[in-house]
């Protein structure tokens, strides 16, 4: 059988006396927290891990005795046996170095001999670090061991607060922080954050933010804005590492997007270019409307050598082309205004450029309003001739949809029943090609628009769920966020027991991304791409940046 | 070891499954071929007879060459639409009252239609042609002609394929709308609505009325039926041959071929039939299950 | 301890190395070899010469600038993601079982098995392109049901050294598991 020391690095040079830490329940295993140096007393040692052990939840002990080699005389070694009776355990561990080793030497009293294994951590990597996937359970003996010991030393705080300079009876070695760095400022923070908190949460509950009309991207980023706010003010502390994590990411999200958002205001309102943006949009929407109509023209006469009716592509030419009239006069309508309107658009930069960018995504909605009239009317029209010609060339061959069985069922139909149906048939089938093609046109002229608006939605989106705290913490401090372990051989000498050193394995980006990011609609399974081309096939309406409402169940 | 090497048992061997024998599995004894039957349930052809059926076949095929003489003669502007429309309508008169007439003398049908719903389906059939007319007339304008011509003529041997000729009445739906989209395509290159009007009133008189009434005389009169027939055939072999004699010629030739020749074919190869039956065949359900699917 | 040259499914030689830090710990270090330079030297010519007779009917320097860069670019990214020099299998009775493999451009991943996680190590056959191969690999316990495998994680990955190799890491690899329980 072979025990498991875990040692903290810390230690190694520690002053001789007790080691104190904790057994791992079910496994063979023993995790060393610190080392109470001699000379001290028994009462007051016991009183401390007694104090300690309740403060944190952990079973803390006392598991043996640590000796340097500069002690190592003939008296101690009797002294070292019976310090034993005076702190009754199973297991006593008696943990020395000699001189001109680099490893330690072990040796357990009452016990089987046993191979021992060293595996020496970082005290501060390993209380800090988070092992992925997170569980929130509490210690279980079942549990993976690795787990336990991250648990025992993050839990064991209370141990490390006893600090080196602190003059009191008890003297010990073990991780120590160099002090709280700007502690008055973060306090000062931390004092002012809970009337602020208070006071947007109550706002929050004033405003009536949850009847905003989920149409405009611009109010479902506000939305949605709304909802990080209140999750980050509500007066409660984040309870948890995964819950912490959240709230910090939104916090940090949301400050860097207002950040970007005060950069890009600064560009707009600086030399001029807010006109200058009004001044060129008129004739771009002009411009775009120009093109259509040579477009139409086109469509109107053969387009590509296809030859199609006549009558009804004339009809509908006309019909757009008189919805482009229409479209054209209300933009001249508009022109005045147009800078005006993007004066005050460019203010909602200030809360942030996603709420810029929803605003531009929304803008192109409402200037391309004619393109998507189009692509409803050219829809339409394509999906009645579908469904039909579908219809009527069941009846063509006799059949008939059967509703209730969910099949084609073969039908006898009346004389007039027929001569209808067929005239019908032979109508649609040949204005069909017409028809398609106009739907052809303006549903590639929609998706140019749909892909643009995607581009937009997949920016803000992107700011509003990358988790930027998350992956700085990774950047910066790559311990606090562990995958696992990995060992390496530390001293391997004929004499001493195995030494590994047990170090962090960080978690990659890519699972740091995927672990914190923060749920957005786009989370949520949209329509797959062959359920698209199905749809555009048939001719239904697509809305492919609708987002769907999240399921309660 | 074969089926038939089996020795000789001192058991008997029955046909069951259900009880260990000693034989292999696909054994069968001597009596085997006993129970072996040939061509049963034959019934004997008698030449005149068939000839007479496959005559509806070949009316058949003379009303579309009628229908298709009928439209040369518009296309080539010989016939006026006042005319034929005239002609078709004293046609249609002649048979509606033909067809009381058969209904009249003896009154089997369950529920014989009404005058009042006769004339609502006219009433319908010549609005919706007239309405629909002008559409129909600009439909095939860019298409070019070697296609609707293709077009129809498949239409119409997809009529003559599917056409229900042992049960013309009601008229196959299939077959008719065939019918109706390739007149819709001839009449669609006529030079003028009106034309389109008259063209498909006819096609509606050829292909979906003029089979209900050949179904009744057939029930009624089957000695008339046979020179109604005759009469059909001749109409149309001449007509077309007043507009093309190769035509003529080749109508009459497939005539014949359908009317006699092929009824020919069919008795003398009847001699050859040899369709073996026994019990290797699959189970038959002879008794009447009607009442389990209530 | 002691080196020993074994070879991959295709014939390529490999090195294995077996180091025995104590009676439950071994290392199995996989070494492959390094990229031939004649490799790297025919690739990059025939990319330069290709390049090259582009930019003589175009006459556009960007071809050139842009040639340099793919080889570049290309390069760097096979050292660094794709070219995997050592692999290095690290097994702790009672402890776990470390997999971690160095790039050749220096990058290394690691990844720790904890023992109660394992069931067992085995030698698998696989089917790979168009011959069978011999794979060892690490099978899971399924948490919910100790009996079922939950998955399996195939060892030296990258290098594929054939059978002889395997079973002399099988069996070292077993001697330490069945110690400890």
């Amino acid at each position: 059988m072979v025990l498991k020391i875990f040692y903290p690095q810390c230690c190694n040079l520690a002053n001789s006396g007790l080691l104190i830490g904790s057994w791992i329940q079910g496994h063979n295993s023993a995790v060393v927290l610190a080392v109470v140096h001699y000379p001290f007393i028994p009462g007051q040692v016991k009183r401390y891990i007694q104090q300690v052990s309740t403060a944190s939840g952990v079973k803390l002990s006392v598991l043996g005795s640590w000796s340097l080699p500069s002690e190592a005389e003939k008296g101690v070694e009797n002294f070292l046996r019976d310090l034993r009776t005076i702190f009754p355990q199973d297991r006593w561990l008696q943990i020395s170095r000699k001189m001109g080793q680099t490893g330690f030497n072990c040796s357990i009293l009452d016990r089987s001999q046993g191979t021992i294994l060293f595996v020496h951590y970082d005290q501060r990597n390993v209380m800090l670090s988070q092992l992925h996937p997170i569980q929130t359970e509490e210690l279980d003996p079942s549990d993976s061991e690795l787990r336990q010991v991250f648990q025992i030393v993050s839990l064991s705080q209370p141990l490390f607060l006893l600090d080196r300079y602190d003059d009191g009876p008890l003297k010990s070695t073990h991780w120590q922080s160099g002090g709280q760095e700007a502690s008055i400022i973060v306090e000062l923070l931390k004092m002012a954050s809970v009337p602020l908190c208070l006071t947007i949460s109550c706002l929050l509950h004033l405003l009536p933010l949850n009847f905003l009309c989920s149409k405009l991207s611009t109010c479902v980023q506000l939305s949605y804005r709304s909802d990080h706010l209140r999750a980050l003010s509500s007066p409660k502390t984040a309870v948890g590492h995964s819950e912490f994590m959240r709230k910090a990411n939104v916090l940090v999200s949301i400050l860097v997007d207002m950040a970007l958002g005060f950069l890009l205001m600064y560009w707009l309102y600086s030399d001029n270019h807010i006109s200058m943006l009004a001044n060129a949009l008129v004739p771009a929407a002009d411009h775009v409307a120009k093109e259509l109509e040579e477009l139409l023209q086109w469509l109107m006469g053969a387009p590509a050598g296809l030859k199609m009716n006549r009558a009804l592509d004339e009809v509908l030419g006309r019909f757009f082309l008189y919805h482009i009239h229409l479209w054209i006069s209300y933009i001249h309508l508009m022109s005045p205004f147009v800078e005006t309107i993007l004066w005050y658009g460019g203010l909602s930069a200030g809360l942030g450029l996603s709420f810029a960018l929803a605003l531009l995504s929304d803008m192109v909605a409402l200037l391309t309003f004619h393109i998507y009239c189009f692509y409803v009317y050219g829809a339409r029209l394509y999906c009645l001739k579908i469904y039909g010609l579908s219809s009527l060339w069941r009846l063509f061959r006799g059949k008939k949809w059967n509703v209730l069985r969910q099949r084609v069922d073969s039908c006898s139909y009346d004389l007039d029943q027929l001569f209808i149906g067929t005239l019908l048939f032979t109508i649609l089938l040949f204005l069909f090609p017409t028809t398609a093609l106009y739907y052809l046109v303006f549903t590639l002229l929609r998706l140019l628009v749909v892909v643009l608006q995607g581009i937009l939605h997949l920016t803000v989106d992107l700011i509003n769920s990358l988790p930027l705290f998350a992956v700085a913490l990774r950047l910066t401090r790559f311990y606090r966020l562990a995958e696992g372990v990995k060992f390496s051989v530390l001293c391997d000498e004929p004499d001493t027991p195995l030494h590994l050193l047990m170090e962090i394995n960080p978690l990659s980006c890519a699972s740091v991304i995927k672990t914190y990011r923060t749920p957005t609609y786009s989370c949520y399974p949209k329509d797959s791409w062959t359920n698209l081309v199905k749809k555009l096939f048939v001719g239904e309406l697509i809305y492919p940046w609708k987002h769907k409402t999240i399921k309660t169940d | 070891m074969g089926p038939d090497s089996a020795p000789d048992p001192p058991v008997p061997w029955r046909k069951v499954l259900w009880e260990r024998q000693p034989f292999p599995d696909n054994y069968v004894d001597g009596r085997f071929l006993e129970e072996l039957r040939r061509n049963e349930g034959l019934r004997q052809y008698h030449y005149w007879a068939v000839v007479k059926e496959a005559g509806s076949v070949g009316q058949q095929l003379s009303c579309v060459a009628i229908f298709i003489t009928v439209w040369l003669y518009m296309e080539q502007g010989l016939l006026s639409p006042e005319v034929l429309l005239l002609t078709s309508l004293v046609c249609a008169m002649l048979g509606y009252g033909l067809h009381q007439v058969l209904a009249s003398t003896v009154d089997s049908g369950d529920e014989p239609r009404t005058r009042l719903a006769d004339l609502q389906s006219a009433a319908i059939f010549l609005s919706f042609t007239y309405g629909f007319s002008p559409v129909l007339k600009t439909l095939t304008e860019s298409v070019s002609t070697d296609t609707v011509y293709a077009m129809s003529a498949v239409m119409l041997l997809a009529h003559l394929i599917f056409f229900p000729y042992t049960q013309p009445s009601p008229p196959g739906s299939l077959s008719l709308n065939a019918a109706l989209f390739a007149s819709v395509c001839l009449a669609s290159r006529l030079p003028g609505a009106l034309h389109t009007f008259a063209m498909l009133s006819c096609a509606l008189l050829v292909f979906a009325l003029w089979p209900c009434l050949l179904q009744r005389l057939r029930e009624k009169a089957p000695s008339q039926f046979t020179g109604v027939c005759v009469g059909m055939c001749i109409g149309g072999i001449g007509g077309l041959g007043s507009q093309s004699l190769v035509g003529a010629v080749l109508l009459a030739l497939a005539l014949g071929n359908v009317t006699f020749f092929c009824p020919l074919l069919l008795i003398t190869l009847q001699r050859q039939k040899d369709n073996i039956q026994g019990p290797w065949d699959e189970a038959e359900i002879h008794e009447d299950l009607s009442h389990f699917i209530q | 301890m002691e080196g020993e040259s074994f070879t991959d499914i295709n014939g390529t030689p490999i090195f294995l190395d077996c180091q025995s830090h104590s009676t439950f710990c071994r290392e199995f270090t996989v070494t492959s070899p390094k990229v031939p330079v004649t490799k790297v030297i025919v690739f990059t010519c025939s990319i330069w010469l290709l390049a090259y007779a582009v930019f003589l009917f175009t006459e556009d320097t960007v071809v050139l600038t842009s040639a340099i860069l793919i080889t570049l670019v290309s390069m760097m990214l096979y050292v660094h993601l794709v070219k995997v020099e050592q692999e290095t299998l690290f097994i702790i009775g009672s402890l776990g079982v470390q997999m971690s493999s160095s790039y050749a451009s220096g990058r290394e991943t690691t990844t720790f098995i904890e023992l109660n996680k394992i069931k067992d190590i085995v030698i698998n056959e696989a089917i790979y392109m168009h011959q069978i191969i011999y794979y060892l690999c690490v099978l899971l316990k399924d948490p919910s049901d100790p009996d079922a495998v939950s998955s399996v994680v195939p060892l030296f990955q990258s290098s594929k050294p054939r059978l002889n190799c395997l079973m002399k890491v099988y069996r070292s690899c077993q001697e330490i598991l069945s110690k400890c329980p």
